[in-house]
């Protein structure tokens, strides 16, 4: 803010996943750095803001932490709108929401994809790693191939109790976020400004465009 | 005690680093413990030292006056505060003891003729006492459905087979039925929702004395209406129904209580009807709170972000508990009117912190409400509310709205 050129970025991230998986908790982790195991159910969505300094921009990460039961998906579909990325949950201990996982990205794609068409960054996060029953994940190749075959950039063993991969993770998708700005950017005439979505008015997400 | 011996002590505790400032260190020990400066300023100096000159004496005299004179007001004021707090508890608990007497021996025996009175409805506005609470919330929610406690029990021991048709372990459940159908298996939600239900009383957790009553209550609505199931948020109105009545009669009015109505819409999750819900709430919202609905449109903040969590639970989960329950007083008595009534009572409590805040702010700041929120101001607020647009009151605003849903909030149609 100090000067002109010092730029800010606004990002609507989203973090779904089946209920109970631990959303609350990797964002509780991420953005007030701890943990309780005695986090009430979400109801509806909940909401955190954590700011970065990335390369000497300030990075603003919107956080829509959205109820987990399959019930809520009509009601909370539209909460996916002018999100620019998105992190799916998954608790390793319960192979269900492993399953779940496939669902959510699909259903993620699509309800959402940015203006050129493409699908927002989304990374995986196989949640609950220290409680030792990662049998589903401890294939790599495996969920390589599963993370390539949905189209996540990316995944990470992760556990908001013990701060295991929480803020690696993130890094991840963020840069992965700038990646695909700058892509959209480049796709666009220079001097239009086109939100991404089928929205046509500018919502509160667009602002890291204005401020270029 | 001789001042040289508490000089002693004190010049110890000063330190070496330290040693021309007796004053300095008395009056941060001041700052502490106010009524230990015993004398300490009129103390001689050791004798190694000059020994202080008359006006110094005097002035530190003087100070050490002013310090004392000021410790008694403070420690005076504070005894009173004391008392005053006193007072106010005791005639807390002499107006809870007498209300719960005129319920208990005048009202409830009457129950049909005294519960639309004026003089009942006012006293139900300032709360039911604790101990009348449960019968006087079952009374008013009603049992249009008619189950008995023999409906219930028939329904738990349904429950129950289910729960033992499937094994202990989740993990092993779901591999099993690994098949997608079974995904939003009740029994198995109930299990997960259970323990995040009011954590911070430690009693539905897992081994806490109400985790199975909490248990069998969800698990027997899921039995008697297999068409809803087992919906987020029930856990919490489950929960405070325990809190107030007896198990069979926790079943009965929390089932007659999703039979309501509101209730029906937003656990069946009929999301048409849940937006028509919406819309009317902004139309009183725009008469009562014209400014703040402006700058909510103008930051794209609409209601379903808080007032999901907030219907869902009935309040349960956003408001301390015991306001919550003042919330459900009325709530029994006015209906869902008094819902919405209470959201704009919040929305005008908070409508000066709300304007200056954008969009992460305000949603945060609304789906996570203070924790000290005052209930006597909250309850002026929701008087000040007017429950009329344009002659109509809410359900006719409801029904005009259900009757053309297209004048429905835009926003969140898709």
């Amino acid at each position: 803010m100090q000067n002109n050129h010092h730029k800010e970025h606004l990002y609507k991230i989203l973090v779904i996943g089946d209920l109970g998986v631990g959303k609350t908790s990797i964002i509780k982790r991420y953005v007030h750095h701890n943990f309780s195991p005695n986090y009430r159910a979400t109801i509806g969505v909940d909401f955190a803001l954590k700011v970065l300094n990335w390369d000497q921009e300030t990075v603003r990460l919107q956080l829509w932490d959205i109820a987990g039961q399959e019930r809520f998906g009509n009601m909370t579909r539209v909460y996916y709108r002018e999100a620019m990325g998105a992190f799916i949950v998954f608790d390793v201990t319960r192979p269900a929401s492993l399953e779940a996982v496939a669902k959510w990205k699909e259903d993620l794609d699509s309800k959402l994809t940015l203006a050129n068409g493409k699908n927002v960054a989304t990374v995986l996060l196989a949640n609950k790693c220290d409680q030792g029953r990662d049998v589903l994940t401890n294939n790599g190749i495996k969920m390589e191939q599963f993370c390539q075959e949905n189209g996540f950039v990316g995944w990470y063993e992760t556990s908001a109790k013990e701060n295991i991969n929480i803020d690696e993770a993130a890094n991840c998708l963020v840069k992965h976020i700038i990646a695909s700005e700058k892509d959209l950017l480049q796709s666009e005439v220079p001097d239009t400004i086109t939100p991404q979505l089928e929205n046509d008015k500018g919502g509160t997400c667009s602002s890291c465009f204005r401020s270029q | 005690m001789g001042p040289e011996l508490e000089y002693e002590t004190k010049s110890g505790r000063a330190g070496p680093g330290n040693p021309t400032s007796p004053r300095r260190s008395v009056r941060k020990n001041l700052d502490f413990e106010p009524l230990s400066t015993t004398a300490l300023i009129l103390e001689d100096r050791p004798a190694n030292l000059p020994a202080k000159p008359a006006e110094e004496t005097q002035k530190h005299r003087q100070q050490y006056e002013e310090m004392v004179a000021q410790a008694k007001k403070r420690e005076l004021k504070e005894a009173q505060k004391r008392k005053k707090q006193l007072e106010d508890r005791c005639k807390l608990e002499e107006s809870i003891g007498t209300a719960s007497q005129v319920w208990n021996q005048e009202i409830l025996p009457n129950w049909s003729t005294t519960c639309t009175s004026r003089r009942v409805r006012d006293l139900w506005w300032q709360g039911i006492p604790p101990s009348v609470r449960g019968k006087v919330w079952s009374l008013a929610v009603g049992n249009d459905l008619n189950i008995t406690h023999e409906l219930y029990n028939i329904c738990l021991s349904r429950a129950r087979e289910k729960w033992r048709a499937t094994p202990a372990s989740s993990a092993e459940t779901e591999i099993n039925d690994a098949g997608s159908s079974d995904r939003e298996s009740s029994l198995e939600l109930i299990k997960l929702d259970i323990s995040r239900t009011f954590p911070q009383l430690c009693i539905f957790q897992q081994g806490g004395p109400y985790h199975d009553v909490l248990h069998s209550i969800l698990g027997a609505y899921t039995c008697y209406r297999p068409d809803v199931g087992y919906v987020q948020g029930m856990s919490f109105i489950a929960a405070v129904l325990i809190l107030n009545l007896d198990t069979a009669d926790a079943f009965i009015a929390f089932a007659n209580l999703l039979n309501k109505p509101c209730q029906m819409a937003f656990f069946r999750v009929d999301h048409s009807l849940m937006l028509t819900y919406f819309s009317a709430f902004e139309v009183f919202f725009e008469e009562n709170l014209p400014k703040l609905f402006a700058h909510f449109k103008k930051n794209n903040l609409t209601p379903d972000i808080y007032l999901i969590d907030w219907i869902f639970t009935l309040y349960s989960k956003s408001l301390p508990l015991d306001l919550a329950c003042r919330v459900w007083d009325v709530f029994c008595r006015d209906s869902e009117e008094f819902l919405f009534r209470t959201a704009l009572g919040l929305l005008r409590l908070y409508q000066d912190v709300l304007t200056c805040m954008d969009f992460i702010h305000m949603a945060q700041f609304l789906t996570r409400l203070p924790d000290f929120l005052p209930a006597d101001q909250l309850f002026q607020q929701i008087a000040a509310v007017h429950m009329t647009s344009r002659n109509r009151k809410w359900p006719q605003v409801l029904q005009a709205l259900q009757k053309d849903p297209e004048r429905g909030s835009p926003v969140l149609k898709r």
